[in-house]
């Protein structure tokens, strides 16, 4: 979570709320509050997830169908009920009779049986709505996450893309600091016992630069490992590797290709003791690092 | 002058809102004025029970004289007349019961405030919608100042309430959005209104290490003031605030302090302390980095401005138009209408952030400006020396035993959703957005 730009003391809240508001729409990717979710969860699911096994519209679907079912939801059955009639005289009779229908049959289990069942039918009614509203539920909470997974993925994206702006813009600023038009005078491509040559005393003008921090073993160390490489280069696999004779090999030109690595590999060359002239502009690459 | 404050239920251990408000009202005006308040022997602002002897008492120096409660509230009896006016089509005498069923149903204090004999000059009649407010409006008229305490809730929208808005000698509203609220509703744009709200007592020093030390509580908070109920935004908070701490180990614990009329949940970072004393209270708010206020419906809340005065930004629900109206206004506090602004809000807040000592800094110059207890005081003078000067007008009778019946009247709720709504902006702030 990043800090609030505050520019002077007099604060605004309602600048303030905007910034806290566009932060978050930047990181949601779009501002979407929980009306806006849930109307999505109910409309336009199938944006976001896989519709197949998934019903956006379940408990609407659930209501109108328990609105527009005409059988009835349950059935009360007490004791009572088989002898009920709204004739009371017939009330009146059967309650009479009763004792002779019990010589028949008992009345008894099929009265219990009927009563659980409405019991049963109860709490199936009550469950059965819960189990609506979960499912329902789910619902809402995949396409929260559903569309947390298509933010995530679009930063992925935006990241990697600008990992990827980053390392070119590095390789760039790489093969501009090695490029040094003071040092290098613009001539012919020189042959290689010349270019021997002008190694030799580039190497002096380097011992004479070392950092005063730099101990005298490790530079002269480094300036073993590179009279080696020197000796070996013309002619050798290195030159070939470095690319020959062509200006990239100095890396005046090259801005970033496979090349630029063997000459970084070298460590802290002349052209990075250099100092402030071989470093970039302030306002390019500076800048752009402090932003990212 | 001598001046009554009437007020459904009056004590020094009663907190709620606007009874708190009335005795600060009441203790400070007895300097200017002749106070003497008037109110009801009920404790409980549910069933209105009568717990206290009626008859004539002394509260901190205040003469306060208490009548009984004619009759207890039936919950069932006033959920049923609530939910016929509030949401259907209904008569005036609905309305009239619904008053009765609400109560603190008490004809001897009203018979009391309205008789020439108690020979009061101005009656200062706190909270709208309760029985006492309507019935003595009725009898005395202009010499009624009301003190609505209103909040965005349908009973405002009762038109039962109309003739006594514009019926009154003047009203003391708490905020720019209540004015805005009850002028929409009941048209009484002519009637003297000030926004006065409520100072409050916050002492000159604080001890922020001994509330620390005494609690325990040793990493930086958020605090809650007020009582825990659901009702109060509480059950969102929690919600809130259990998605913040797992996302910001390191972010800030929550304190609590009020009762519970909730559960509140087992959470390592969830303190709950009951109800302090006002010495504690102000401790606490002092040691915390930011106060926050989740209730959705408020009128004033006086926690927040005594918040701003020790110098605390405050962090409100958005949904509350007043709260809202009041951060914007001071430039003292955020507000959250969602999770994630919640988060990154209450992150901004922590006293090691950024806006921090500047939000504080304005909330105390807000307070100063507008809450301290001269500029209050002085308001109130001002109203009453007003209605000193303004000839008496009694209210127009009520409508006759039909047309009391009719049942013509939209539900409340209904009137109070064509009323707009919102925070009322700085008038910079409007200017500013007309230009663009």
């Amino acid at each position: 979570m990043s800090d609030f730009t505050v520019k002077s003391d007099n604060v605004d809240v309602e600048q303030i709320m905007r910034q806290v508001r566009s932060r978050i729409r930047e990181k949601r990717g779009v501002d979407y509050t929980e009306d806006e979710i849930r109307e999505l969860a109910s409309v336009k699911l199938e944006r976001f997830l896989d519709a197949k096994g998934v019903r956006s519209d379940l408990l609407e679907q659930y209501r109108k169908r328990r609105e527009a079912s005409t059988a009835p939801r349950n059935f009360a059955f007490e004791d009572t009920t088989l002898y009920e009639s709204s004739r009371s005289f017939l009330r009146v009779l059967r309650k009479l009779l009763n004792p002779i229908l019990k010589l028949f049959f008992n009345p008894t289990p099929v009265v219990e049986a009927l009563h659980i069942q409405s019991r049963l039918n109860d709490s199936y009614n009550q469950a059965e709505a819960l189990y609506y509203e979960l499912i329902h539920n789910l619902v809402l909470e995949t396409t929260r996450l559903g569309i947390e997974v298509k933010n995530l993925k679009m930063r992925v994206e935006s990241m990697s893309s600008r990992l990827d702006f980053d390392e070119r813009r590095a390789r760039a600023l790489e093969g501009v600091v090695q490029y040094r038009p003071g040092a290098v005078a613009p001539l012919p491509p020189p042959s290689s016992v010349e270019r021997g040559r002008d190694r030799d005393v580039d190497r002096d003008r380097d011992r004479d630069r070392q950092p005063a921090n730099l101990g005298a073993t490790d530079a002269e160390r480094r300036n073993r490992r590179r009279r080696r490489r020197g000796r070996r280069r013309p002619g050798g696999p290195g030159e070939r590797a470095a690319g020959g004779d062509s200006p990239s090999a100095d890396g005046a030109t090259d801005t970033g290709g496979p090349q630029a690595a063997p000459s970084r590999a070298e460590g802290p060359g002349p052209s990075r003791a250099e100092g402030p002239s071989a470093a970039p502009p302030a306002g390019d690459g500076g800048s752009g690092s402090a932003e990212s | 002058m001598k001046l009554a404050v009437v007020v459904q239920r009056y004590g020094a251990d009663i907190n709620g809102g606007a009874e708190l408000h009335a005795r600060y009202i009441a203790e400070r005006m007895a300097t200017h004025a002749d106070v003497e308040v008037v109110t009801t022997c009920a404790r409980d602002y549910v069933t209105w029970k009568n717990e206290r002897a009626a008859g004539v008492d002394t509260i901190n120096g205040i003469q306060v004289r208490r009548f009984p409660v004619a009759r207890e509230r039936d919950p069932k009896d006033f959920g049923r007349k609530s939910h016929q006016v509030f949401n259907e089509t209904h008569s005036m005498a609905d309305e009239l019961a619904w008053l009765d069923s609400e109560g603190p149903t008490s004809p001897a204090l009203v018979d009391y405030v309205a008789s020439p004999a108690a020979g009061f000059d101005v009656v200062l009649l706190f909270s709208l919608r309760y029985y006492h407010a309507w019935h003595v409006t009725r009898r005395i008229g202009s010499r009624a100042v009301l003190v609505p305490t209103a909040e965005r809730d349908p009973a405002v929208a009762l038109s039962i309430f109309g003739p006594i808005l514009r019926g009154a000698g003047g009203i003391m509203y708490n905020s720019f959005e209540e004015r805005a609220m009850l002028q929409a509703a009941s048209g009484n744009q002519a009637v003297p209104g000030v926004v006065v709200g409520v100072g409050s007592d916050v002492p000159a020093r604080t001890d922020p290490d001994r509330f620390r030390r005494r609690y325990k509580i040793s990493r930086p908070f958020a605090i809650y003031i007020g009582r825990i109920d659901a009702n109060k935004g509480c059950a969102e908070l929690f919600r809130f605030f259990e998605r913040y701490s797992a996302t910001f180990p390191r972010g800030l614990d929550l304190v609590l302090v009020g009762n519970a009329m909730m559960p509140v949940p087992k959470h390592h970072r969830i303190h709950h302390l009951g109800f302090l004393s006002d010495e504690d209270k102000f401790d606490a708010l002092a040691a915390s980095d930011v106060l926050i206020m989740p209730s959705f419906f408020e009128s004033l809340s006086m926690v927040a401005l005594e918040a701003w005065a020790l110098g605390k930004p405050v962090l409100a629900n958005g949904r509350c138009d007043v709260l809202k109206g009041q951060c914007i206004r001071s430039n003292a506090g955020l507000y959250y209408d969602s999770y994630e602004e919640f988060a990154e809000t209450l992150y901004a807040l922590e006293s090691k952030g950024p806006l921090h000592a500047r939000l504080g800094r304005n909330g105390r110059e807000y307070f100063n400006r507008h809450y301290a207890w001269p500029v209050i005081e002085k308001k109130y003078l001002d109203m009453f020396a007003r209605l000193a000067n303004q000839p008496h007008r009694p209210l127009a009778p009520l409508p006759g035993w039909m047309a009391r019946r009719r049942r013509d009247l939209p539900a409340a709720a209904q009137v109070l959703a064509a009323i707009p709504a919102g925070a009322v902006l700085p008038e910079a702030a409007v200017a500013r957005d007309r230009t663009a």
